[in-house]
């Protein structure tokens, strides 16, 4: 392995069902410790680009790489350096923790001493090793998430493809998985992941990609995207003692201003320019009458940026 | 939070307590090497509701089928042979077992795999699609095993009890177990069919009544051997049939293994070329076997030849229908993989996927078991062996042997042209490309009537050149009777004539598939292979002695 190429690469991937574009057109790549989210809407193309990439689905034109290996024509050599966590948990009947772990690492050609180790490494990590004789189907969601990751890195891939990983889990373990895969990227693997819960994504990714109807919309850090979309706009929020009449109108008026919205007492717009427009706003407010008791520019977090770049489209 | 997020996962190692015992080191020897699935399907069968069942109604039904024998021995005075009856019980009892339960059990464990979609995880982990198929029918070996040793005290209970041997109670639980996997194997290719569930309720009802089917014709035949069939074991025909069941067994075992395989191979890989080497052995086994039987056999010379036509036909007609639906493009994969010599390309070509070079495979298993006929009818006049063989019956036997492949060369050449129509705008698949050949067949056989019935309301007639499209009724008619039927020259020139103008319809799509040569690993996978080499090569020799050669 020369680490010559990113760990997993995705170049004009095209997947079609009939007349639907569930992937049009996608290119990106993720290097070693990198961890790459994946953000859109339901069905925007997340899960189908993400199983092309796990080897469960054929791409119509393009392909997919993982550690350099295609995802087509190299199968057998991409499965064995991947871990997926699909978006959905099925198991066997009468089968326990520990049990089932043991199956998947049999799965993998792992052996003797090497098996066991791996199995205890795994529930020790993932925090099952109390629970490695309890049967599956008594295991809370949580558990059955933190199982599902464990089996994906039984035989420690270097790259992690993880579908909603947080879907369903409360606030505990949502840090606690956040932890785990930050871990897991300090280690060096590389890791795609989907969630719907974008402050996390916001926490734990380096890179973000944004998609929505089969095509990605944006691509970049997370600064990048947050900051670099629209870098000489922000979003301001203004109190005005006695209502907001007249304000909604007397901002329409100034070309600098757009996105009005009104929530309450509360306005919201964005305003293209540096922070000497927003003292000039402000001063202005003031002179015309409006009884400030509020004014602030915050920035753009992934969520503004994600309702900003899509528009709820689905196909 | 137990998850130790400040040690790295891959640094971490626990001590295994070593096992001391010498007989858990052999069963953790021969556990490290069996298949994972086997493993962990028993694991899950012995903890499950349905195991238990099943088990103990075998165990329950044994012992009351043991009760009524006994008491209706008491009756009789115990001075009859009851042994065949109670034997004839107890293989119904575990027939049900091993016939029914078992192979729907190994249906419904891969089926319910796609349905819970936990056979997608187990795809994308090491394991090859041979390694899962030969997984869950160990499971059903397994099980079979262990109910034939449940039931097994009973069977030699039997013996005890007069009137039946033990070479018959051997036999019947050999082609009971034989029997039991192959209907295991044949529920696993169609648990690998689909993964709608529509569609799985619908091969369930199949399959049961299938099973059903072969479950009844199983107690017929035991009936008659266990009642009349000892004298069997001494006669040298019985042993050659037998001879010929099992290599038909062992092949087709082999073919629906391997088509189950396929059917879970991941699509870039080549899902045909073993299959065809497979039927090449049963073409070969074919041959040699009615070869045998048409030269040391002295009765019905001709009947034999004629059976070995039919069968080559058939066998070619219903492989050519799934092998013309194969897709016509080699993925990158398999193209790294062919033949590169001119005699490998020559030869080996027809072994690649694709529709045009099976077609060409079949057209060529056919034509070449069309010559072995003529060959061995040829052999078998002038040596003596293959009885006397008049001059007409020699020709009617060589019509035969043209005629009904160029039926076969003619009806799938047009299902491949249909095919390729199709893929125009739909992609075929192979149970589209068989229907095809069906319908055409079909419709070829019962036209003629149809039309018959329209134009003479007076009903049908003796056979008639209108009949030309049936294949079945054509070849018949050339075979039978003592003279050769007036039709024969009609029939000997266009059906062949049609053979070879649908052959050269379908050339330029066999030329196209010819065309394919190999391709050269990716780079990535050259590195990666000359890395694996480069660990698997010995070391350099180390002198640990004296007298070792520097």
């Amino acid at each position: 392995m020369d680490g010559s190429h990113p760990m997993i690469e995705l170049r004009q991937l095209h997947r079609f069902f009939g007349t639907t574009r569930a992937v049009n057109n996608i290119s990106f790549q993720v290097e070693r410790g990198q961890v790459f989210g994946y953000i859109g809407p339901n069905g925007a193309g997340k899960t189908t680009s993400m199983r092309i990439l796990a080897t469960l689905d054929l791409p119509t034109a393009g392909d997919a790489y993982v550690d350099g290996f295609s995802v087509v024509n190299d199968p057998d050599r991409v499965r064995g350096r991947l871990g997926f966590m699909p978006d959905y948990f099925t198991t066997y009947s009468n089968i326990d923790v520990r049990e089932y772990l043991d199956f998947f690492a049999r799965a993998y050609h792992l052996r003797g001493k090497q098996r066991k180790q791996a199995i205890d490494r795994v529930m020790s990590f993932t925090g099952l090793d109390v629970l490695a004789e309890k049967p599956i189907d008594g295991l809370s969601k949580g558990m059955k998430q933190r199982l599902c990751l464990g089996r994906s890195l039984i035989h420690d891939p270097p790259v992690m493809v993880l579908d909603e990983p947080a879907a369903g889990l409360d606030p505990r373990a949502r840090i606690e998985l956040r932890e785990m895969i930050r871990t897991l990227a300090d280690q060096g693997k590389a890791i795609l992941i989907s969630s719907h819960i974008l402050t996390e994504l916001a926490e734990i990714c380096d890179t973000v990609g944004i998609i929505e109807r089969g095509k990605l919309i944006a691509v970049g850090s997370v600064d990048e995207i947050q900051g670099g979309l629209r870098r000489d706009t922000n979003l301001v929020e203004v109190r005005v003692l006695s209502g907001v009449d007249g304000l909604p109108d007397w901002l329409a008026n100034r070309p600098s201003v757009s996105e009005i919205k009104v929530d309450g007492g509360l306005v919201r717009f964005v305003l293209a320019g540096s922070e000497t427009d927003e003292a000039d706003i402000l001063r202005a407010m003031i002179h015309d009458g409006f009884r400030v008791v509020a004014f602030g520019a915050r920035r753009r977090t992934l969520e503004d940026v994600f309702m900003q770049v899509t528009k709820g489209l689905v196909q | 939070m137990s998850a130790d997020v400040t040690t790295p996962f891959a640094d971490r190692t626990i001590p295994v307590p070593r096992t001391d015992n010498r007989m858990d080191r052999v069963f953790d020897w021969l556990g490290e090497r069996l298949n994972p699935i086997l493993v962990k399907e028993t694991r899950q069968a012995l903890k499950s509701r349905q195991f238990v069942l099943t088990f103990g109604l075998l165990l329950i039904a044994a012992w009351g089928w043991s009760l009524i024998g006994l008491v209706m021995m008491e009756v009789d005075g115990g001075y009859s042979q009851s042994g065949p009856a109670m034997f004839v019980g107890y293989y119904c009892i575990l027939a049900a077992a091993v016939g029914v339960f078992v192979p729907f059990g190994a249906f419904r464990s891969l089926a319910s795999e796609q349905e819970e979609r936990t056979y997608e995880l187990l795809s994308i982990t090491g394991l090859s699609p041979r390694q899962i198929v030969s997984g869950k029918l160990g499971s059903a070996v397994v099980q079979v095993a262990i109910y034939t040793s449940a039931i097994a005290p009973c069977l030699a209970f039997t013996y005890m009890l007069r009137g039946i041997s033990m070479p018959t109670i051997l036999f019947v639980v050999v082609y009971a177990v034989l029997g039991a996997l192959g209907l295991s194997v044949i529920g696993l290719l169609v648990g690998t069919l689909t993964g709608e569930k529509h569609w799985q309720v619908l091969l369930s009802v199949v399959l049961i009544v299938g099973l059903l089917i072969v479950f009844f014709i199983g107690i017929g035949i035991t009936s008659n051997l266990v009642f009349d069939g000892d004298y069997m074991f001494g006669d040298d025909e019985f042993w050659m049939v037998m001879g010929m069941l099992l290599t038909a067994y062992l092949t087709y075992f082999a073919l629906v293994f391997y088509a189950a395989v396929a059917q879970i191979t991941f699509v870039s890989d080549n899902r045909s070329t073993r299959l065809r080497v497979i039927m090449l052995i049963q073409h070969a086994c074919l041959i040699a076997w009615f070869g045998y039987i048409y030269f040391t056999v002295e009765v019905m010379d001709e009947e034999i030849l004629y059976g070995l036509v039919s069968c080559m036909a058939f066998h070619w007609a219903v492989m050519g229908a799934l092998m013309i639906g194969e897709w016509p493009e080699l993925s990158m994969r398999v193209k790294r993989g062919l033949p590169q010599s001119f005699l490998g390309r020559a030869v080996l070509t027809w072994f690649n996927p694709g529709p045009g070079t099976g077609y060409m495979f079949a057209c060529c298993g056919l034509i070449a078991a069309c010559v072995t006929t003529c060959v061995m009818l040829l052999i078998g006049m002038a040596s003596g062996l293959g009885g006397s063989t008049s001059s007409t019956d020699m020709e009617k036997i060589f019509a035969f042997s043209v005629l009904a492949p160029a039926y076969v060369i003619a009806y799938m050449g047009i299902s491949l042209i249909f095919v390729r129509f199709l893929r125009r705008f739909t992609q075929g698949t192979l149970f589209v490309a068989a229907l095809i050949q069906v319908l055409l067949i079909t419709a070829g056989t019962a036209g003629p009537f149809v039309v018959e019935s329209i134009v003479d309301s007076g009903g049908f007639g003796g056979y008639s050149l209108l009949q030309i499209t049936n294949p079945f009724w054509s070849s018949a008619h050339i075979a039978e009777g003592g003279t050769m039927p007036l039709e024969a020259p009609v029939l000997l020139t266009v059906v062949p004539l049609t053979a070879l103008i649908v052959f050269v319809l379908n050339l330029p799509g066999i030329l196209h598939e010819v065309r394919h040569v190999r391709i050269a690993k990716p780079v990535r996978v050259a590195e990666e292979d000359e890395q694996l080499a480069a660990e698997t090569k010995p070391h350099e020799p180390v002198q640990i002695s004296p007298w070792d050669v520097q």
